[in-house]
């Protein structure tokens, strides 16, 4: 396995306003991501996953340690690591296209007629064209999330990373986003953290599942699932439930064990 | 029928809204035009609406009330945007760096609370009687409120828009060009409509003390005869040149901004 992304001995503390009491939220903590590999953070809440990743995508700084993208230190946000947030985050002065198109606006390697066909390739990949002239105040979550989707890709990051983008979402819609997400996956090859709680979702959409402690996060497992229920299988819903529930079990067993340690120290 | 009207947060066809918001205005006349004319108060203090009608028609008839309006608004207008060209900046300003927000926000939360008809005499006294006075006034009484206000609404565009716009390779102008301003700017645009009616206020404050011309100095002048019709066909005449002002701001509001329909 290939190191395109190398996390190692990142530490991360919040203090109180008043500078008293800290909080630490990850210890020293070190994780490698192959090139194209789906990598879902799984962890009970608060355990820091997001913190992770937001570090990782440069929105926050840690404290300690170094991560690299393809062997170049990184520092601060930029267009190598697209983001996608939980909570809507398409512009809602600006139409359907519009917004989507805004993922190409600073890229400087492609001409402005590329811009247009990067734009409607991704239109198409998450089936917007319908909706093309809409403002994203007119369109349902699910939608929503499927702009901010597209507009991340249209930016051509090395990295995306999603912070429980489906969390808003009802179930049926969210089931069809992870379905479309599994199809974008496979014709992109985008190398993806995806920060979640629903363990089923991990399952369902990891080349990997890493699970954290509770706070402060540290690896607790990795799981290879291609390992255990080939990607094919899982994307074609013909997955050996048997195998999908004895694994599900399995992390619900873990999640569960950190988070009633969570509870204990409150 | 009439129960129609009153279900519990019920919305209301557009057409009957007009239909009560007229009927209101009437109800409120018939109630003035009873009371004038029942002879229980003196119309030395309060006229009936037609002898205001026909005084407003006089203003404009015999003492060029035309030209006050035109020197008010102006007054109004050219201080309103000498407090938004500096205001919009700097208020940008203290919500993009902590720094300048640390440095001017308890200066200015002091400032804000100074009454201004207070600081009249020292702005006399400092500008004398001609329009810079005037116009300082009105610059007092709206520069300061607009830069918290502006400064508050660019806090308050989400995060993950600034966000985003971090990890898709904006720098940090055209982050402030291309979203923090995008989406602030229907907020903005709203404040700036209500900081303009504060103006109004300031103005007929700042005519009644030193001026020779505008609404207030007419309104004022007129006082001295007991011309009440005169001086209510005044306020009434800022009433509807406020409300015509509002409208237009709030049309232009809807044209700008058609994408926050729902």
């Amino acid at each position: 396995m290939d190191k395109f992304i190398k996390v190692t001995d990142v530490t991360k503390t919040y203090w109180s306003e008043d500078g008293k009491t800290e909080t630490k939220v990850v210890l020293p903590l070190s994780l490698t991501i192959a090139e194209g590999e789906m990598v879902m953070f799984l962890g009970p809440s608060g355990c820091g996953k997001t913190t992770l990743m937001r570090i990782i995508g440069g929105l926050e700084k840690q404290d300690q340690g170094s991560i690299t993208l393809a062997g170049d230190l990184l520092a601060g946000p930029d267009r190598r690591r697209g983001m996608v947030f939980q909570s809507y985050s398409s512009f809602p002065w600006l139409r359907v296209r519009d917004n989507i198109k805004f993922g190409t606006r600073y890229r400087k390697d492609v001409s402005a007629a590329e811009k247009e066909e990067i734009t409607d390739h991704y239109m198409d990949m998450v089936g917007l064209f319908a909706y093309s002239d809409f403002y994203t105040n007119r369109i349902s979550g699910g939608m929503r999330q499927r702009v901010a989707i597209a507009r991340t890709l249209a930016s051509s990051p090395d990295i995306l990373l999603m912070d429980e983008p489906f969390g808003a979402l009802d179930a049926q819609t969210r089931e069809h986003l992870q379905f479309q997400l599994m199809d974008i996956n496979k014709s992109e090859k985008k190398t993806t953290i995806f920060v979640t709680h629903d363990v089923e979702e991990a399952i369902l959409l990891a080349d990997r599942v890493v699970i954290f402690s509770a706070r402060p996060a540290r690896v607790v497992k990795e799981i290879d699932v291609n390992a255990v229920i080939p990607a094919e299988d899982r994307r074609n819903n013909t997955a050996d439930m048997q195998k999908f529930f004895s694994l599900r079990n399995e992390i619900l067993k873990i999640i569960r064990a950190e988070y009633r340690q969570t509870m204990e120290t409150i | 029928m009439i129960k129609s009207l009153f279900v519990f947060r019920d919305a209301l066809p557009r057409k009957t809204e007009i239909i009560l918001g007229i009927f209101g205005f009437i109800f409120f006349l018939t109630i003035w035009h009873m009371t004038a004319s029942s002879g229980v108060i003196r119309p030395e203090f309060l006229p009936t609406p037609f002898a205001v009608a026909q005084a407003f028609v006089r203003l404009f008839t015999e003492r060029d009330f035309a030209s006050d309006i035109i020197v008010s608004v102006g007054r109004v207008w050219f201080a309103f945007l000498l407090s938004v060209v500096i205001a919009v900046p700097l208020g940008l300003m203290m919500s993009t760096y902590r720094a300048v927000g640390a440095i001017l926000e308890p200066f200015i939360d002091f400032l804000r609370y100074l009454p201004v008809p207070a600081l009249v005499p020292l702005l006399v006294i400092w500008f004398g009687v001609g329009e810079t006075s005037k116009i300082a006034v009105l610059w007092m009484g709206t520069f300061f409120q607009l830069i918290l206000l502006i400064a508050d609404d660019t806090k308050r565009v989400p995060t993950e828009y600034i966000e985003s716009g971090h990890t898709l390779g904006a720098s940090n102008g055209q982050i402030m060009r291309h979203i923090i301003i995008p989406a602030a700017l229907p907020n903005m645009i709203d404040n700036l409509r209500i900081t303009l009616g504060w103006c109004w206020t300031y103005l007929i404050i700042a005519e009644i003390v030193a001026a020779n011309s505008g609404i207030g100095h007419m309104i004022w002048s007129l006082r001295r005869f007991v011309k009440t019709p005169e001086v209510m066909a005044g306020i009434i005449a800022i009433g509807i040149i406020g409300l015509l002002t509002d409208q237009a701001f709030r049309f232009a509001h809807a044209r700008l901004f058609s994408y926050q329909r729902r």
